[in-house]
């Protein structure tokens, strides 16, 4: 019995790698909280992504970091991370995306949630599911959040154009987003919460979009090494 | 750089050069004033006058204009081709292995162990357009030495050495009345009507939205009721958008699922909706629960409960609940503080069970401290009351409860007990779960 007993525990753990999950981040209340996004779905759908079981997911791994522009945490953005995008229908049309990230903050982990359009990829409502910070009660609100209505990863993208070859541009409207007024201490958080969104938007890219808006990404990463070349 | 080599190489020519070069300065400094008020944007560019004019332009063409018409995305990433098999344990297919090694001792030198390995796997079912319903499975093996009634080990006086253990094993539907609705109705009534099946957390107290499977310190239900779990079927979801309800009949059996005549116990809980947790920082709900049944093993109360109705096996459970916990940032980390209070009565005998918790948690989430204070008191026979305080050291801490990974040192000073001396007793935990 004892030696059965300890075939299993050492089965267990010796279970693959790929199969144990990390961190994910996942609507508490999936129907409540669709459903308050989405006041006409019908139903919804989850799907859990993960870069192991996905073909050539390191390579989308590392092209996440890349276009992240950081270094990806090792806790809460590791190569095993799950990620679970809710895709929400009236009837059998889809309506809706939803999906939300852990990035680290200063107070904890921030769970940043996007609601998107399903046909143009553009934040439809921008959320903090979990927020612990000094500055909670300023980046939730609603002059804050609103700004993001409508944006794109492509915005995202443009911005990073436009800081490496026309600063200031009109154009930019990541650039044009006002941050709220709060203590220095919550500077971390807003930072962190900039880095959800991006992050958020290049994963939904990834998994649902097709890598639509690569073209702008690459148009990005060519003015910064041009920018590069000029100085040296 | 131009005009100070001019200047040395010139020499004697210096009158006629320094003339030059104060027309060239002059010049310069026009063009660039005249630059800096009809194009301010260009002041932060680089000085390189090919640049300027291309950044200048940037700022009225659109760079991207070419790209409005976004050529047609590529396929989404395929996922890798697999077996009917593997596609059941990888879609949709969470698994977390568990690691717990828990040693204590009491206060007289009498010392207990266990060690466990465990697992917990959660899949999902879905259609091209609803996920319909999700299972959960948790277990452990476990091996125990010796027995101290540690708060989150009641059930092992009962199995010492080698024991599987089952924790979780419920199977939810979801929006199961969808198959009757039409399209509009299903809109109306998405998220309320759930159903689950199986063995899960008590729904009385704080347990449904608390796992408390890998924590040392427990909440109340496990003394209130002799279990913490039970097997139970019923509907759960949502009310409206500020309540959430749970409906359930309960066996009432604890950890087997057993009927030897207990009628089992009817739970309503409502509590509110997840907003109020993320927006607010609070939790919190009433809970109501009656019926009868199977009184648990290593409870001092039962066998004078049992004399009272002549079988040592049912007893008729009343209980109402009130609980909540609230959440606070503090400039160094977080603040929780949670209760739970609940009265009612076992047979003819009345209760009354208080659970008061604090929690602090440094923002790096890598160390926390907690207190908490309980007391479960019952007419005629007392009560037990402990008072417990803990050190908690984090490698890994999800919000999540997904990756954990700690080792923590608990202890408790019981100041109160129904029966027996009163104990102090020292856990040190290691826990992984990943």
């Amino acid at each position: 019995m004892k030696s059965l007993v300890m075939c299993l525990m050492v089965a267990v753990l010796a279970l693959p790698q790929y199969a144990f999950a990390a961190i994910g981040c996942t609507l508490s209340n999936p129907a409540e909280d669709l459903k308050y996004l989405y006041p006409e779905m019908t139903t919804y759908k989850e799907d859990l992504n993960e870069f192991p079981r996905l073909k050539n997911g390191a390579e989308l791994f590392s092209a996440l970091r890349e276009r992240l522009g950081s270094d990806l945490d090792p806790i809460y953005e590791t190569f095993e991370t799950p990620y679970t995008v809710y895709s929400v229908f009236k009837g059998e049309s889809k309506i809706g995306v939803v999906h939300g990230v852990n990035v680290p903050g200063k107070g904890g982990v921030i769970q940043v949630f996007l609601s998107m359009d399903p046909q143009t990829a553009a934040i439809r409502r921008f959320f903090f599911q979990r927020l612990e910070s000094p500055a909670a009660r300023q980046l939730r609100s609603k002059e804050f959040l609103n700004q993001f209505e409508g944006l794109t990863l492509g915005d995202f993208y443009k911005h990073d154009y436009y800081i490496t070859v026309d600063p200031g541009a009109k154009a930019d409207k990541v650039a044009a987003i006002t941050p709220p007024s709060f203590d220095p201490s919550g500077r971390p958080d807003y930072e962190a919460s900039l880095r959800g969104i991006r992050k958020n938007l290049i994963l939904i890219d990834f998994f649902v979009y097709g890598k639509k808006f690569e073209p702008y990404f690459e148009r990005a990463k060519q003015a910064a090494e041009k920018a590069k070349a000029r100085k040296e | 750089m131009g005009a100070a080599r001019n200047w040395q190489v010139i020499g004697g020519k210096e009158s006629v050069v320094r003339f030059e070069i104060q027309k060239q300065f002059l010049a310069a400094a026009v063009a660039l004033v005249a630059i800096g008020l009809c194009a301010p944007s260009i002041s932060a560019a680089p000085s390189d006058e090919k640049q300027r004019k291309e950044t200048a332009a940037g700022s009225e063409i659109d760079p991207f204009a070419d790209l409005a018409e976004l050529p047609a995305p590529q396929a989404t990433p395929e996922q890798a081709s697999r077996s009917w098999r593997e596609t059941l344990l990888t879609e949709n297919f969470g698994f977390r292995k568990e690691v717990m090694s828990q040693f204590d001792m009491n206060e007289r030198g009498k010392t207990a162990s266990r060690q466990s390995v465990g697992f917990e796997a959660l899949k999902k079912f879905s259609t091209a357009t609803a996920t319909l319903a999700s299972f959960d499975f948790q277990g452990r093996l476990v091996r125990r030495d010796g027995f101290n009634p540690v708060q989150n080990d009641m059930e092992g006086q009962g199995r010492p050495g080698w024991a599987f253990e089952y924790h979780n094993a419920y199977l939810d539907l979801y929006n199961v009345l969808n198959p009757l609705l039409s399209d509009e109705q299903r809109g109306d009534t998405v998220g309320r009507f759930n159903l689950r099946a199986g063995r899960f957390y008590v729904p009385f107290g704080l347990n449904l939205q608390t796992d408390t499977h890998g924590t040392v310190l427990q909440l109340s239900n496990d003394r209130n009721f002799g279990f913490e779990r039970d097997w139970y079927t019923g509907f759960w979801g949502a009310i409206s958008p500020d309540v959430n309800y749970d409906v359930y009949y309960l066996a009432g059996s604890g950890y087997d699922l057993k009927f030897k005549g207990q009628s089992g116990l009817g739970a309503i809980r409502l509590s509110l909706a997840n907003k109020y947790s993320y927006e607010y920082g609070l939790e919190g709900g009433l809970s109501i629960l009656g019926g009868e049944r199977l009184s648990p093993d290593a409870i001092t109360r039962r066998r004078i409960l049992a004399v009272n109705i002549g079988n040592e096996n049912r007893v008729e459970t009343k209980r109402v609940g009130l609980d909540g916990r609230y959440r606070q940032a503090v400039p160094t980390g977080l603040l929780t503080v949670t209760s739970e209070l609940s009265g009612g009565r076992d047979l003819s005998s009345n209760l009354f069970t208080q659970l008061y918790q604090a929690e602090y948690l440094h923002a790096s989430r890598q160390w926390g401290v907690s207190t908490q204070y309980r007391r479960f008191q019952q007419e005629g026979l007392g009560a037990d009351a402990s008072i417990i305080g803990e050190i908690s050291w984090y490698f890994r801490n999800d919000i999540g409860n997904s990756n954990l990974h700690w080792i923590k040192l608990n202890v408790e000073r019981q100041v109160e007990q129904m029966q027996g001396p009163h104990s102090t007793i020292a856990t040190m935990q290691y826990y992984f779960y990943q």
